[in-house]
């Protein structure tokens, strides 16, 4: 994994532009450094800058980019992995004489072959950008799920790409500024859409998209779209036949995510994904798998007797960090750095030192169970849809929303009433054929964030409403898809690409030059899964049923009864009281946030006392809108301040020029 | 003071709204979430001195300004 950046050039270079522009590629590529530690490498040539910071994993002798043809010009950068690149570098072979063993030339010698449609036949994950010299143009690509990060930057001064948008305000490319629509997104739906980033101006490339630049103009295209409709489910499959056959599909799936030059190491949280992806590695590399588990020393986020008993199951050479309250609050200025973006949980906290805790032990790749919650309805939210659907038929029914109940006997919720069951899940009941029926008790929950807003920050979004404009992008088609489809649909778009994959994913695993690889977001794996029926992921009240006959037999018999536990981390604990971190005092005071103006100062105070004096759990309102603060007051202070990079990244950038 | 205004204002308070009706139903328009009924229903037995029973959890009595006065004035009134 590695991080990109670059930018086109329109006027030819000069003595003087060549030492200008040199200096903007190289503050880009410093920094990026902690994606790529390796090596990091730019180059200056006519019509485009190309920067690279390397993670070397594959060919760590000839994978040393931006990598060009000789013969076209043609140069790419560009990070992630094509876990398939041995099949198509065979079929390659006779029209391209391959010079390395690296998947990135792989890319290239596709892209000379079928131009940029050669983005359907990788198997993996990736942004790359490639320029073509003979046409003058730019390119760039995002995976399907887009589990490596791509922004850009196109305005009248030109073009610009990155990883991170740092590396876009290192370069000078446009002045840092809160988005306000990317925040009233974020506290609604969790992150901003997905061609938004935090900051104004700087656009992020959807997943599945490709774009064009070319001669100041710009043209954006999707690729590639979860199709979960009807007509997709092969309803001749049987249960036992397509047991088998996603078994067959995970196996080649981990297979080839444990290609690489380094060992390749898994994250091991206790349930039923990580578990079944450790014991599905372990089987194939014979006994030598490490793995990695965030602990907890608040029992109710705590998992560590699932992890030690999968560990010891799979003889896997296991290493756990302990996280505390006081951990969370220390290290959420760091997450935010790297996230680049108002959060609503605390999670990316134990992920950032969970990534840590494998760097220090010298590895640098790791399996995670990112996907199979949204492939095979693993989240509680698919069961609320199920039950809300067959509610929604006998509206008048008492007796049915009591499954709730049964489906949270953990919450205060299942000690009510039916009829204040129904004031709360019954929400959108009486339009089951609503496009956000799924996720309208949830995105009205935290959208509730919003109350703690500053008056004018609020003026000046009057009228426009985040999960509307969310719901007019979505492609008519899904419109007609049965209920959990569209719930799928708006699940892996929302919460997976534009939280899970990046915020708690891909940004803090760079954070410490860590590769996260998804064996269960191969496409493959989601494409065979929608030509399930739904009854073979959710039966009755049991979740990722299939997923579960295949985990049978390999992971310890309480690891696979177990229904799904949400993984989340103490906020109101980690960010009040005596051993909250010194940076709250200063950034959370009324003044503070007031100077920011997104939140309001009084409001902020009343909600710190409040939480300061409760006794008890606070209540997920008031977490959740204590999170949002306390990071977009990070977020502020990080990223609108002028920002020095360290002199001895500057120097540890080579950039040539052609 | 009365009823309407202390409800209002402990709702305000601790749930952070500025304005609502007073027919506005709480947990459909989001204003306070289930765990905020257990708050208000804990604030009620603290103000008014009864107790609010499980038969008595039901949005008629709970799930709006308007239902909860109601509620606190008969319980208070069977009281008296």
């Amino acid at each position: 994994m590695c991080g990109i950046a670059g930018f086109t050039l329109r006027a030819e270079l000069t003595e003087e532009t060549r030492a200008e522009e040199g200096a903007r590629l190289r503050r880009m590529v410093a920094s990026l450094r902690h994606r790529g530690p390796d090596a990091l490498q730019g180059m200056l040539r006519e019509g485009v800058a190309l920067g690279h910071a390397r993670l070397s994993i594959l060919d760590r002798e000839g994978g040393s980019q931006p990598m060009g043809d000789e013969r076209t010009g043609v140069t790419i950068v560009f990070n992630g992995e094509i876990f398939n690149h041995e099949d198509l570098r065979g079929r390659l072979a006779g029209e391209y004489e391959f010079r390395t063993r690296s998947d990135t030339e792989v890319i290239l010698a596709s892209f000379l072959k079928r131009g940029i449609d050669c983005v359907h036949e990788f198997n993996g994950q990736f942004a790359f950008a490639i320029h073509d010299p003979r046409d003058g143009s730019l390119w760039l690509a995002r995976d399907r799920f887009g589990k490596q990060p791509l922004f850009y930057v196109h305005d009248s001064k030109g073009f610009s790409f990155a990883s991170e948008a740092k590396a876009l305000f290192a370069g000078g490319v446009v002045e840092p500024r809160l988005d306000g629509r990317a925040l009233m997104e974020t506290i609604h739906l969790w992150g901003p859409t997905s061609t938004r980033s935090a900051f104004e101006g700087v656009r992020a490339l959807a997943p599945g998209s490709f774009a064009h630049h070319r001669d100041g103009s710009l043209a954006v295209r999707r690729y590639w779209d979860l199709d979960v409709s009807d007509e997709r489910i092969d309803r001749g499959l049987s249960l036992d036949r397509a047991t088998d056959e996603l078994e067959g599909l995970l196996v080649d799936a981990v297979r080839l995510r444990l290609r690489a030059d380094v060992p390749v190491t898994a994250y091991l949280s206790g349930g039923l994904d990580s578990s079944l992806l450790c014991a599905l590695a372990q089987e194939q590399l014979g006994g030598k798998l490490q793995t990695f588990s965030v602990a907890f020393s608040q029992n109710r986020y705590d998992e560590r007797g699932f992890q030690a008993s999968v560990a010891a199951a799979l003889g896997t050479e296991h290493h756990e960090v302990s996280v505390d309250d006081a951990d969370i609050g220390d290290v959420l200025p760091s997450v935010v750095e790297h996230a680049e973006t108002t959060l609503l949980r605390t999670a990316p906290a134990p992920m950032l030192k969970l990534s840590s805790l494998v760097r220090s032990h010298g590895t640098k790749v790791v399996l995670t169970g990112e996907g199979a919650d949204e492939t095979f309805l693993g989240y509680d939210l698919f069961k609320e849809t199920a039950i809300r659907q067959f509610w929604a038929r006998q509206p008048a029914s008492t007796g049915r929303p009591m499954l709730f109940g049964r489906m949270y006997p953990y919450l205060s919720v299942s000690k009510q009433s039916p009829q204040m069951l129904r004031q709360f899940f019954g929400l959108g009941l009486d339009e089951p054929h609503a496009l956000d029926f799924s996720h309208r008790v949830r995105w009205t929950n935290s959208g509730r964030v919003s109350r703690f807003l500053a008056p004018g920050f609020v003026e000046r979004l009057e009228g426009w409403d985040p999960v509307r404009e969310l719901l007019e992008s979505v492609p008519e088609v899904v419109r007609s898809w049965r209920p959990l489809a569209r719930a799928q649909y708006l699940e892996v778009h929302t919460l997976l690409s534009q939280y899970l994959l990046s915020s708690q994913g891909d940004r803090m695993l760079m954070a410490n030059s860590v590769e996260g690889r998804f064996p269960f977001l191969d496409h493959r794996v989601a494409e065979l899964s929608a030509r399930l029926p739904d009854s073979m992921k959710l039966r009755g009240l049991t979740e990722k049923l299939i997923l579960r006959r295949i985990a049978k037999g390999r992971v310890p018999p309480q690891v696979w009864n177990r229904t799904k536990f949400p993984f989340r981390a103490p906020i109101a604990a980690a960010l009040i009281g005596p051993r909250a971190p010194s940076w709250t005092r200063e950034l959370l005071s009324r003044d503070a946030v007031d100077a920011v103006g997104v939140f309001d100062g009084g409001k902020a105070e009343r909600l710190l006392a409040k939480l300061s004096a409760l006794q008890g759990l606070p209540s997920e309102a008031d977490d959740m809108a204590l999170a949002a603060l306390a990071t977009t007051q990070l977020l502020a202070q990080r990223f609108l301040s002028e920002r020095q990079i360290p002199d001895c990244d500057l120097n540890a950038v080579e950039v040539q020029v052609a | 003071m009365n009823a309407a205004t202390a409800v209002r204002s402990f709702i305000s308070e601790t749930f952070f709204v500025d304005d609502f009706a007073e027919e506005d139903s709480f947990l459909q328009n989001g204003i306070i979430d289930s765990m905020g009924m257990m708050e208000l229903v804990a604030f009620i037995e603290s103000t008014y001195g009864f107790k609010v029973g499980d038969e008595e959890l039901i949005p008629e009595n709970l799930d709006s300004l308007s239902n909860v006065c109601r509620f606190v004035e008969r319980k208070r009134s069977q009281a008296a």
